[in-house]
């Protein structure tokens, strides 16, 4: 066993308070939270609704959207094109936006000036003010999650795998679903809840979207200005728990797929 | 048969150069080089893995240059095997299968067969993780044979592979080229060549510097990157000279070669084998051969014996038995008469 030396403890000491940074105010909020208002809150139809709202929006919003994120994802990480680094970089733009100015992007895309807004509006269908656009705004700022995952995943195959594939007669396509998707599925998946989680407690961007149907976040700031701290704080102490709870079960159900080893093109 | 017509491919930096080669049916083709002299290049555009910017390459007299890499049935064994970590065994040589559409019962059977073949019926369950080289090389290989290639191709099959069993799996290339299947292998190891093919080439930056029989390439071979490969140590720059009906070489003044008959440049390489040079305690009086006296100046272990490094005008590598080096007893710094015929001095004209 390695000796405790100063620099370890000063290590630890650094690495303790950050983890208490983190951890304190949770405590805070919970530790504020007695048992009766907590059950007045689970027994709250307004909050249980926008709960179920936000994590069925997310999720919808992240698997929609993976169907055409893990192919991008995959042209990345494979495939050479001219401004690469351009749309590498248009992938990431949303994580430096502040969240409003997303919001006010997106608003004006699905607004029935914009874009998109008038195709829903053509079919009779209004996105502001709807689980639709509340999921586009949630996507637009959550989705270089899932691709820069998948991408870093399905980069981490080695090439010599699909080659060897090609080479036994397999087509592209099957070469993608049977060599290339299942090695990479660790981090498809991590990027998948990755982007499920930050979807869910988005705020910023829905609440410009979409003030209703109320998500969880928008709810819990509407009781704060409304209500004051006292009146915010069961809720956000139930959301929290739905939210870990629903991370947990996608972190466990992405880790039970069979960890396989994969040695890089480097390595062979 | 495979032909290629100058075949060229640039990849970064490198290139390969107008590569043409023919390979017939039953052949087992060594193709001989170092790390980076373009043979996997060349192996992949065989089997379609790239395509080459110009030439031709023919298989069986079809044209398969742009043929799908799924439709040309070539087989490719790769370095590493290119194993699929996450299927089994059995999911890694019934892939080739499965792509087909075959039956079950077909794909079971199949495999089974193929399995029993190379001696992995007990691994069909496991997955692949923990098999040893050996163990993924024979995956590999089944995985491969069981789509029945024209053509096995093998990309430095025995690089990753324990000593000890190497030699099954030379029995196990050789007994599939006995059976008719046609080989061609890449390595950088000259005696994979000398104990595999019937015929070999030797590449290097891209390019094929001398093709033919085993014997032919080792014993005569084109310039100085081709006699090391053939493990030729010793390299002598000389000038010819014609005196009567003999003819002599020179070396750096230092030393004159009795040569066999024949044509000779002005300068050029010679090359001695280290095991064509005997050794004595005293003078052998070799008048119509070679023979020098020299001094030990090193003793280092070879494959067959002792390898000596002996100074005798210039320094000459020599190749002794075992059991010749015990009778002789012969130490460091002792002194000692080289000899070897005149047939055994190789005369490369451009000097390599």
């Amino acid at each position: 066993m390695s000796r405790n030396t100063p620099f370890t403890w000063i290590l630890l000491m650094l690495s303790s308070l950050v983890l208490l940074f983190i951890l304190a105010p949770l405590a805070g909020m919970f530790l504020h939270t007695g048992g009766s208002e907590l059950l007045e809150t689970v027994n709250d139809q307004e909050v249980r609704a926008s709960i179920w709202l936000t994590i069925w929006v997310a999720f919808a919003a992240t698997f929609f959207f993976a169907i055409g994120a893990i192919p991008l994802a995959w042209l990345l990480a494979r495939k050479k094109f001219p401004m690469k680094n351009i749309v590498q970089g248009i992938i990431d733009l949303p994580v430096v936006l502040p969240h409003t100015a997303a919001g006010i992007a997106v608003l004006g895309f699905i607004s029935r000036d914009g874009l998109l807004g008038k195709v829903a509006n053509s079919v009779g269908l209004t996105l502001i003010n709807n689980p639709a656009g509340i999921a586009l705004a949630m996507a637009f700022v959550s989705i270089p999650f899932l691709i820069n995952s998948a991408r870093d995943g399905f980069a981490a195959v080695p090439e010599r795998l699909e080659k060897a594939a090609l080479s036994l007669g397999a087509s592209r396509t099957r070469v993608l679903f049977t060599i290339s998707l299942p090695l990479a599925w660790r981090s498809i998946m991590t990027g998948f809840v990755m982007m499920f989680a930050r979807g869910m407690s988005e705020f910023g961007a829905v609440v410009i979207v979409a003030y209703h149907p109320m998500i969880a976040p928008v709810l819990i700031y509407e009781r704060f200005s409304s209500f004051g701290l006292k009146y915010a704080r069961p809720a956000s102490v139930l959301f929290i728990i739905v939210a870990l709870a629903v991370f947990i079960l996608l972190r466990l159900i992405a880790i039970r797929k069979k960890e396989t080893h994969i040695v890089p093109d480097a390595e062979a | 048969m495979l032909k290629l017509e100058n075949i060229s491919k640039k990849l970064g930096n490198f290139s390969l150069a107008e590569i043409s080669m023919e390979i017939r049916n039953g052949e087992y083709y060594v193709l001989l080089g170092r790390s980076g002299s373009g043979k996997t290049q060349l192996l992949e555009l065989i089997a379609g893995l790239n395509d080459p910017d110009s030439g031709k390459i023919w298989l069986d007299n079809e044209d398969i240059t742009t043929k799908k890499i799924q439709e040309r049935n070539i087989g490719l064994v790769f370095q590493d095997y290119a194993i699929f970590p996450n299927l089994t065994v059995f999911g890694n040589i019934a892939y080739s299968l499965r792509c087909k559409k075959t039956d079950k019962k077909v794909i079971n059977n199949e495999v089974t067969r193929i399995a029993k073949e190379l001696n992995i019926s007990h691994l069909l369950n496991r997955f692949t993780n923990n098999l040893s080289g050996g163990e993924l090389q024979r995956v590999a290989l089944a995985r491969t044979l069981i789509t029945s290639p024209r053509l096995l191709l093998l990309d430095e099959p025995l690089a990753s592979i324990d000593a000890s069993l190497k030699d099954d799996i030379k029995r196990t290339f050789r007994q599939l080229n006995r059976k008719g299947l046609t080989i061609v292998h890449v390595t950088h190891d000259y005696s994979e060549a000398v104990i595999l093919a019937t015929r070999i080439g030797v590449i290097h930056n891209g390019r094929i510097l001398q093709e033919g029989l085993p014997d032919d390439v080792f014993g005569k071979p084109v310039n100085r990157f081709v006699a090391r490969y053939a493990g030729i140590r010793n390299f002598f720059r000389v000038k010819f000279r014609n005196e009567g009906r003999s003819w002599k070489a020179e070396c750096n003044g230092n030393l004159v070669l009795n040569l066999p008959e024949g044509k000779y440049p002005e300068e050029g390489l010679i090359i001695i084998r280290s095991n064509a040079i005997s050794i004595f305690k005293a003078d052998p009086s070799n008048e119509a051969g070679n023979c020098f006296r020299g001094v030990v100046k090193e003793l280092s272990p070879s494959e067959q014996g002792i390898e000596l490094l002996v100074e005798a005008g210039e320094m000459f590598y020599v190749d002794v038995p075992m059991n010749d080096f015990k009778k002789l007893q012969i130490t460091e710094a002792s002194d000692v008469w080289i000899s070897f015929p005149a047939e055994a001095c190789i005369a490369l004209p451009g000097g390599g």
